[in-house]
């Protein structure tokens, strides 16, 4: 089941990779472009055969899962500096690029970096579940280091929630409306993802959903609002042609 | 409120015995698939009761007096007053109304007022035609007794009017709140035209002549400002699509 939920957000991240390439190649919003590939490729890190392979090639130490966190820092930093643009969600700039979101920036990675250089991460294994079965003291260190890899997207998507939803009540088109809709899903998402810890584990099922949603309904989002634009471009195209 | 199929087929059949359900679309330009889900529905919308009794050459407002939901329409209506008519004058026309006026004035104080032919007014309903009306039979109270009678929320309502709609059912509740003749919000919502109404023809034209220039000047600039306002959040909407457009499609 989860397996099914994974192979079919990186299709679907992989498809919206390639169907911006041709928009990216005549030069129109590349940066969305990298973010479906980026986006690609974080997802194919977190699935645990991929990751396997490619951790052993990069020396089996789980440097990979590190360098997934930092994907996915980038991954929503750039969506959170689209999206801020985009909603003209102005006020909230210094909290994203400014120094106070530098600083969480900064601060978060430097305690995962630490987190992770403190534990005996050799065996590559995604999640760093067999990390956390090696002793009491790594399962924590693997659990605080997880909690800081959740600090970031959780705040850029806090500091981006107010826009989104200004932007779901409006009375903008209902391919915007729908689109911020999930990005809000997504943001909300990642937000609720700060509570894992308190997730019993027998459902821990609902980690991966929660994870996997959030990812499906930013890319599916971006999708929606790529829909829009080509559709309002056509229609006003038409709408000249017929003018002339 | 929709009309009950029964009801609707029974007033057919009195109208046009021998027609099928194909001629009656045929001649009505009722869409066929249109009908019929309507019929299935049980639900028959007033306006295709409006397009047959127009075919038949019926005039709808009896049409629809004969069934029940609107037996308060049989019978004589009060007859529109002077700021109902004039509601239902296009902004545009009002404003041409103000330049026609201001010209005749600046050449009267030569030529001894020479009327200028009165420019032809676009028949009614206009874009903001439905709120105007409800505007012009206003009293301050008006939106308080249409919910309290009908049971709408006030924002529904208001919604409805900002769309430029209101169902007939609310059309006719408005106007009996207000005390006015029940058909004018039929003809706001452009359900039926001024003359099935029973308005005279030219109504409109006489209560605009009969307006003093400075009442004139004063509902024409209202009715600019309203459509300043409207174009400006119209603009400012699209602006912020295409910002939307701009960076995240």
């Amino acid at each position: 089941m989860i397996e099914i939920l994974q192979w079919s957000t990186l299709a679907v991240c992989c498809a919206a990779a390639v169907a911006r390439i041709p928009s990216a190649l005549r030069g129109e919003n590349r940066s969305l472009f990298y973010i479906f590939l980026l986006a690609t490729l974080a997802i194919l890190l977190s699935i645990d055969g991929p990751y396997v392979a490619i951790d052993s090639v990069l020396g089996g130490t789980n440097i990979t899962n590190l360098i997934l966190r930092f994907i996915v820092f980038a991954v929503i930093f750039f969506i959170g500096l689209r999206s801020m643009k985009a909603f003209g969600a102005h006020q909230y700039r210094r909290w994203l690029l400014g120094w106070p979101g530098m600083l969480v920036f900064g601060v978060i990675s430097a305690v995962m970096i630490l987190f992770f250089i403190m534990m005996d991460s050799s065996g590559s294994s995604a999640g760093l579940a067999g990390v956390a079965r090696r002793s009491v003291r790594d399962a924590h260190l693997v659990e605080y280091y997880g909690a800081a890899g959740r600090a970031y997207p959780a705040y850029v998507s806090l500091v981006l929630l107010p826009a989104i939803a200004k932007a779901v009540a409006s009375r903008l088109p209902v391919l915007v409306r729908v689109g911020a809709l999930l990005l809000g899903i997504g943001g909300a998402s990642l937000t609720v993802s700060l509570l894992f810890p308190f997730i019993p584990p027998q459902w821990s099922s609902l980690k991966f959903i929660i994870n996997y949603g959030a990812a499906l309904c930013f890319v599916l989002g971006l999708a929606v609002f790529w829909t829009g634009r080509v559709r309002a471009t056509r229609v006003a195209a038409r709408k000249s042609s017929t003018a002339q | 409120m929709p009309l009950p199929a029964k009801a609707f087929q029974r007033w057919l059949q009195g109208i046009a015995p021998e027609a099928s359900t194909a001629d009656i679309c045929r001649i009505s330009g009722v869409k066929r698939t249109t009908l019929a889900q309507q019929l299935v529905r049980g639900k028959v919308a007033e306006s295709t009761v409006v397009a047959i009794s127009r075919a038949f050459n019926i005039n709808p407002v009896a049409a629809l007096a004969t069934f029940d939901a609107y037996s308060d329409l049989a019978g004589g209506q009060l007859p529109p007053t002077a700021a109902e008519l004039v509601s239902q004058i296009a902004t545009m026309d009002l404003l041409r109304a103000v330049i026609a006026r201001s010209a005749a004035a600046a050449e009267g104080t030569e030529t001894a007022r020479a009327t200028p032919p009165a420019p032809q007014l676009t028949p009614a309903p206009h874009a903001t035609s439905v709120r105007n009306w409800v505007d012009a039979i206003d009293d301050g109270e008006l939106r308080h007794r249409v919910s309290a009678a009908t049971g709408i929320a006030p924002q529904n309502y208001s919604a409805q009017l900002s769309a430029n709609r209101l169902t007939p059912e609310l059309a006719i509740a408005t106007s009996r709140a207000a005390g006015t003749g029940l058909t004018g919000g039929l003809v706001a919502t452009g359900m039926i035209t001024e003359s099935e109404a029973g308005w005279e023809p030219g109504a409109r034209q006489a209560a605009l002549d009969a307006m003093s220039d400075g009442e004139l000047a004063a509902l024409a600039g209202d009715r600019l400002q309203a459509l300043g306002k409207t174009l400006k959040r119209q603009e400012q909407d699209h602006e912020e699509t295409r910002t939307i457009w701009e960076n995240l499609g």
